[in-house]
């Protein structure tokens, strides 16, 4: 049995020749029911996201090169696209490196974003069409449940997608460092500008209730505050406000400081030394750096953050690292298991059938020896398992060596010699 | 007891040998296993407690010996009371393995003294005399709690102001939190302390007539409690890194305190 994997990702195609080759949810089903033929392709799957195209299968036999060339032929001819547009895009693995690549998949590890979430959904979706169109098998069952322990342990033992890696992001990750929880902060926004109404609406997202809105022309700081449910101050009433912020996110296109270290200090004391977080997306700058040297408030410029991310993206990639040893510890683990998954009940059924015998022919001379002590019984009965065990160590040994070679046939021909029935076999 | 009191050593080990793993590499396998293992330990010293009380006949914190033994007891408890209450696992990593160690400093101490003095153990109002050193010992592991905190407190905000993250900072708890855990602690702390203050000197009048000896202890006690007293009088003006600096500090006392009972000598020392 074998298990190999086509496709292309947004690291070796780009948009418009994924774009022509992804699946929708109603062609995958019908082009998965196409692909497996139970013959060479007994079971199937598609992957189909905005950032890769994967189809993965698994044969009965070793067939993996002609297996790959079926696998882009058949795309080619479901989505009607030449092969010669996309096989240069192509990457193949088979086996071993086909149960590696979709562990990295599912744990985000191949990801444009390395530790995004998203991608273990997808893997889930594509594997319950693959369920729903009857062409996941007893192999695909295993690796995508395993896949899925994988990307858990990698995501709970690693801190891969631990960190903030965007700026308005890293805005609420800062907030929630600071003040714990954000359920209830006070935020209030100084001007307007996409990044800073992005970080405005994440900090919402993440709890908090209150929103203050202020500008220069009263009717863009209205207009804000009705698109966010916001309350809309006057520009002058700005110290005020300050005094009732926990978090204060400046972006005006003014060209010198609107908030002094004089005023961040007043607004500090009226809130009884409370925290407070400025961020500040304006260039030039609107927060006096000279604010930051005050006691219990933290201020983070557009550099700043960016130099937060840009950490947070270092530490996801060292992150990775780590999560690259899980995924190789499991990739081991997974083929063991596969193997024992099909040879495993043939070597226990030929293990029981020599033991089986052994005592039946004990049990039948056993009148003829007379009384027998415990200890000879015992004795006896390690002498026979004994026995079998070393006549049928080596043959179990060349079992296991056919199989690892994918030589069914040999295989086949051991369980005729010893007279075994093929059990646990395909369902 | 003493097969009691290795077996909790032995519990407390792995417990802090597994905080500090899981606080470094972020593993709730690690996580689990600390507070199981914390939960043997405290099991196994809590027994080892009671069998000292049962064979010596009376409250078993005499000698050097069972203090520590004792101050260890007490930081576990603070450490479960903490744990259960706010999201700081983080704590165990700095706290298990100060229990580990003041356990093992325990039997390390010169042996259990054997007999106590009969000035200690009786006369009129010698039921004070456990109720002053508990209360006092509990107080020092709250002490040690707003420690902690403080510490946990003063490396992220020197973090977020440098704008530099270590991979410990993501696995410390924020800001408002340790800050919180720090001043609570901080005030359980001090009204023990001063209860602790408080029984001693009613108990020294009811002993001797003398309200105080004079020794190092009761000296660095009484700073410790002015330090303190100023730290939560000035809670709020001094909210965030003044107030941690000043939890750090007034720990530096309780140290003293605790050492001054067994280094310095005077009347705090009943060998």
């Amino acid at each position: 049995m074998s298990i190999f994997l086509v496709g292309l990702n947004h690291k070796t195609a780009p948009v418009e020749v994924r774009e022509r080759l992804a699946f929708s949810d109603a062609a995958c089903g019908e082009s998965l029911r196409a692909l497996v033929d139970g013959e060479l392709v007994r079971e199937g799957l598609i992957v189909s996201t905005c950032n890769r195209v994967e189809v993965l299968a698994a044969s009965a036999g070793p067939q993996a090169p002609d297996a790959v060339g079926r696998l882009s032929d058949f795309l080619s001819r479901v989505r009607s696209v030449p092969v010669e547009l996309f096989s240069g895009h192509l990457y193949t693995h088979a086996d071993e490196a086909a149960v590696r690549h979709v562990f990295r998949v599912a744990s985000s590890l191949d990801s444009m974003v390395v530790g995004e979430p998203q991608v273990l959904g997808q893997v889930r979706h594509a594997y319950s069409l693959a369920v729903e169109a009857g062409t996941a098998g007893r192999v695909l069952h295993k690796l995508v449940h395993h896949a899925l322990r994988v990307a858990k342990r990698v995501r709970t033992e690693t801190g891969i997608a631990a960190s903030a890696v965007s700026v308005s992001y890293t805005a609420v990750e800062l907030g929630r460092k600071i003040f714990g929880s954000l359920k209830g902060a006070t935020v209030l926004l100084v001007g307007a500008g996409e990044m800073a109404e992005l970080a405005a609406q994440h900090l919402a997202g993440a709890g908090a209730s209150r929103l203050l809105v202020t500008n220069r022309t009263y009717e863009t700081a209205q207009r804000l505050a009705l698109a966010f449910g916001g309350e809309a101050l006057e520009f002058p009433a700005l110290e005020e406000a300050l005094a009732q912020a926990d978090v204060v996110i400046c972006s005006t296109g003014a060209r010198d400081f609107l908030i002094t270290p004089e005023m961040a200090e007043r607004a500090r004391a009226a809130r009884r030394n409370r925290p407070a977080f400025y961020i500040d997306i304006s260039v030039p700058r609107n927060v006096d750096p000279a604010v930051a040297k005050i006691g219990n408030l933290f201020v983070f410029d557009v550099d700043d953050l960016e130099a937060v991310v840009a950490s947070n993206l270092r530490e996801r990639e060292r992150e990775a690292e780590r999560a690259e040893l899980i995924v190789e510890a499991e990739v081991t683990q997974f083929q063991q298991a596969l193997r024992d998954l099909d040879i495993g009940p043939t070597v226990g059924a030929l293990k029981e059938k020599l033991q089986r015998i052994a005592r039946d022919e004990f049990e039948r001379q056993r009148a003829r020896l007379g009384p027998l002590t415990p200890e000879q019984e015992r004795a006896i009965e390690a002498l026979l398992m004994s026995t079998v065990n070393k006549i049928s160590h080596p043959v179990i040994h060349r079992m296991r060596r056919s199989y690892d070679a994918g030589e069914e046939g040999e295989v086949q021909a051991w369980r005729d010699v010893f007279g075994l029935e093929e059990r646990g076999g395909d369902r | 007891m003493k097969p009691f009191l290795y077996a909790a050593l032995a519990g407390y080990v792995i417990a802090a040998t597994h905080a500090v793993l899981s606080f470094v590499n972020k593993r709730r396998a690690s996580e689990r296993l600390t507070l199981y293992a914390a939960a043997f330990g405290f099991a196994a010293h809590t027994g080892s407690i009671i069998f000292d009380w049962a064979r010596d006949g009376h409250y078993p914190l005499f000698s050097t010996t069972d203090a520590l033994s004792f101050l260890a007891w007490t930081l576990v408890v603070a450490y479960f009371l903490v744990t259960f209450r706010y999201p700081l696992r983080a704590l165990g990593a700095f706290l298990l393995p100060a229990v580990a160690l003041v356990v093992l400093g325990s039997q390390l101490v010169s042996p259990d003294p054997g007999k106590v003095p009969s000035s200690v153990t009786g006369g009129s109002g010698s039921w004070l005399f456990p109720v002053h050193v508990t209360l006092l010992l509990f107080g020092y592991a709250s002490f040690f709690v707003a420690f902690a905190a403080s510490v946990m407190y003063l490396w992220q905000e020197r973090e977020l102001r440098l704008k530099k993250f270590s991979a410990v900072f993501h696995r410390l708890p924020s800001l408002t939190t340790v800050d919180d855990v720090a001043s609570t602690a901080a005030s359980v702390g001090f009204t023990l302390l001063t209860l602790g203050i408080v029984t001693g000197v009613i108990w020294s009048r009811a002993r001797s007539v003398r309200m105080f000896h004079n020794d190092p202890t009761e000296f660095f006690a009484l700073l410790t409690w002015v330090v303190y007293l100023a730290l939560l009088h000035f809670r709020v003006q001094w909210r965030g890194r003044k107030a941690a600096w000043l939890g750090v500090g007034g720990f530096t006392l309780v140290l003293c305190t605790f050492a001054g009972a067994i280094a310095l000598g005077g009347f705090h020392v009943f060998r």
